[in-house]
């Protein structure tokens, strides 16, 4: 206590001028009406930028619950796109979408897998399709109750049934290990007429994608294979360095199929 | 001391009479108006209690802002040069500055100039900067600020003089 009466006598004057100052203020703003409105508007441009300062901040410790939310609907739409892609070809076989995040994801190896954050507890199983917002990503290989890994297309182990968009040409498509942006495509006949920009989808033909999932687009090609097959480089729309939200396909139909050819 | 109180008091009355009278009405160059009235600050003697300038620099600024009709501005500028006299007089006259010293003949030139001035200009750009209120208007303030504080200051170094001469 003494201390605080010493520091206030020790720091009158300033006191006393703080106080001074005060009473002119209040003189000044109260009876001048443009100085009045002046610090009107100064104490509007104050708040607001105050508050503006706040929201922001606000906002940035906000970007988690709204990323989760963007990604939420972002799973919605892509449910109902989905629907509407695949409603032709493939009626009622999209069973379940479901959303996870990469955990982990190389593109250096010649087997790049990719590890997701969802597992058995989120109804993943094996051989699941596995695509994001640009395209398709690779097929579920291992799961365990909580996580499970992808084959990545930057796999060469993984050769994915595909075909050429305008012409339903029938081919596959596979990585040869180079070059994490370029996939080949293969199979394709040198009598398929095809050309630089054409886009490679999902074929259909195999448990993991319906038809139609987009997977790249040729850059460039070579036709004078002595077997017969074009030698065909595309460009694959995902970025494989930069995947963080993926969407894992679940079809109805493939216990069936596959039961028809175990026996 | 009571005489010293009484000469004070009478010489604080002259020089607020002679700014409320003369000088509140003179308007050179139609911009000007000399704030005389800062040699009562100038010449108050630093020994005496800070606190008592602070209180009659508020007491002077407040009548003179009654009397113009300036709601504040003046009572602020003052309270604040009042506030700030020792720190200005120790960098005008170093750091043995403990007396009366702009009116000590003998005190460097220089120095009372750079007193007088620094007085005088911090008070007069506080004024015009609570007048005019406008940060875009911010040159003309200086300009207002600047040739006020010449004209202030001829006129107190001149009223100075004469009160040493006596």
């Amino acid at each position: 206590m003494q201390s605080i009466i010493n520091s206030i006598v020790k720091n009158r004057n300033l006191i006393i001028y703080l106080v001074l100052s005060f009473i002119s203020f209040n003189f000044l703003f109260n009876n001048s009406s443009l100085h009045h409105n002046e610090l009107g508007k100064i104490s509007t441009y104050l708040s607001a930028t105050s508050s503006k300062f706040l929201s922001s901040i606000n906002s940035y410790f906000n970007l988690k619950k709204e990323n989760e939310k963007l990604i939420n609907e972002n799973l919605q739409l892509k449910k109902i796109e989905s629907k509407y892609r695949f409603t032709e070809t493939n009626k009622d076989k999209l069973k379940s979408l479901s959303s996870a995040k990469v955990i982990l994801n190389s593109i250096n190896k010649s087997k790049n897998i990719i590890i997701i954050d969802k597992g058995k507890l989120d109804s993943i199983s094996l051989e699941m399709g596995v695509i994001s917002s640009d395209g398709v990503v690779g097929i579920v290989k291992n799961v365990t109750n909580n996580y499970a890994s992808i084959i990545s297309l930057l796999n060469t182990d993984l050769r994915l049934n595909a075909i050429l968009k305008n012409s339903s040409t029938i081919g596959s498509v596979s990585w040869d290990g180079l070059n994490a942006r370029i996939l080949k495509l293969n199979d394709i006949p040198l009598s398929s007429s095809l050309k630089v920009g054409d886009t490679v989808v999902t074929g259909g033909m195999s448990f993991y994608f319906p038809k139609g999932v987009p997977i790249g687009k040729i850059i460039n090609y070579d036709n004078s294979s002595l077997e017969g097959y074009y030698e065909i480089d595309i460009e694959v729309f995902n970025d494989f360095s930069s995947l963080s939200n993926l969407y894992i396909l679940g079809r109805t139909d493939n216990d069936e199929i596959k039961s028809l050819l175990d026996e | 001391m009571n005489r010293e109180l009484l000469r004070n008091i009478s010489f604080y009355a002259i020089i607020l009479a002679l700014q409320l009278l003369i000088f509140n009405q003179f308007k050179l160059f139609d911009l000007v108006t000399p704030f005389i009235y800062l040699i009562i600050f100038i010449h108050y003697r630093i020994s005496y209690d800070k606190t008592a300038l602070l209180l009659i620099g508020f007491l002077i600024g407040f009548i003179i802002d009654l009397s113009m009709q300036t709601y504040g501005c003046h009572t602020f500028s003052t309270i604040t040069i009042c506030y700030l006299r020792s720190n200005i007089e120790k960098s005008s006259f170093g750091v043995n500055a403990n007396l009366p010293l702009a009116m000590i003949k003998g005190t460097p030139l220089l120095s009372r100039v750079s007193f007088f001035l620094s007085l005088i200009i911090i008070h007069s750009i506080l004024y015009y900067l609570f007048i005019f209120f406008n940060i875009s208007l911010l040159s003309t303030i200086f300009l207002y600020a600047f040739v006020n504080s010449i004209a202030t200051f001829i006129i107190v170094w001149i009223i100075s003089g004469l009160i040493s001469n006596r």
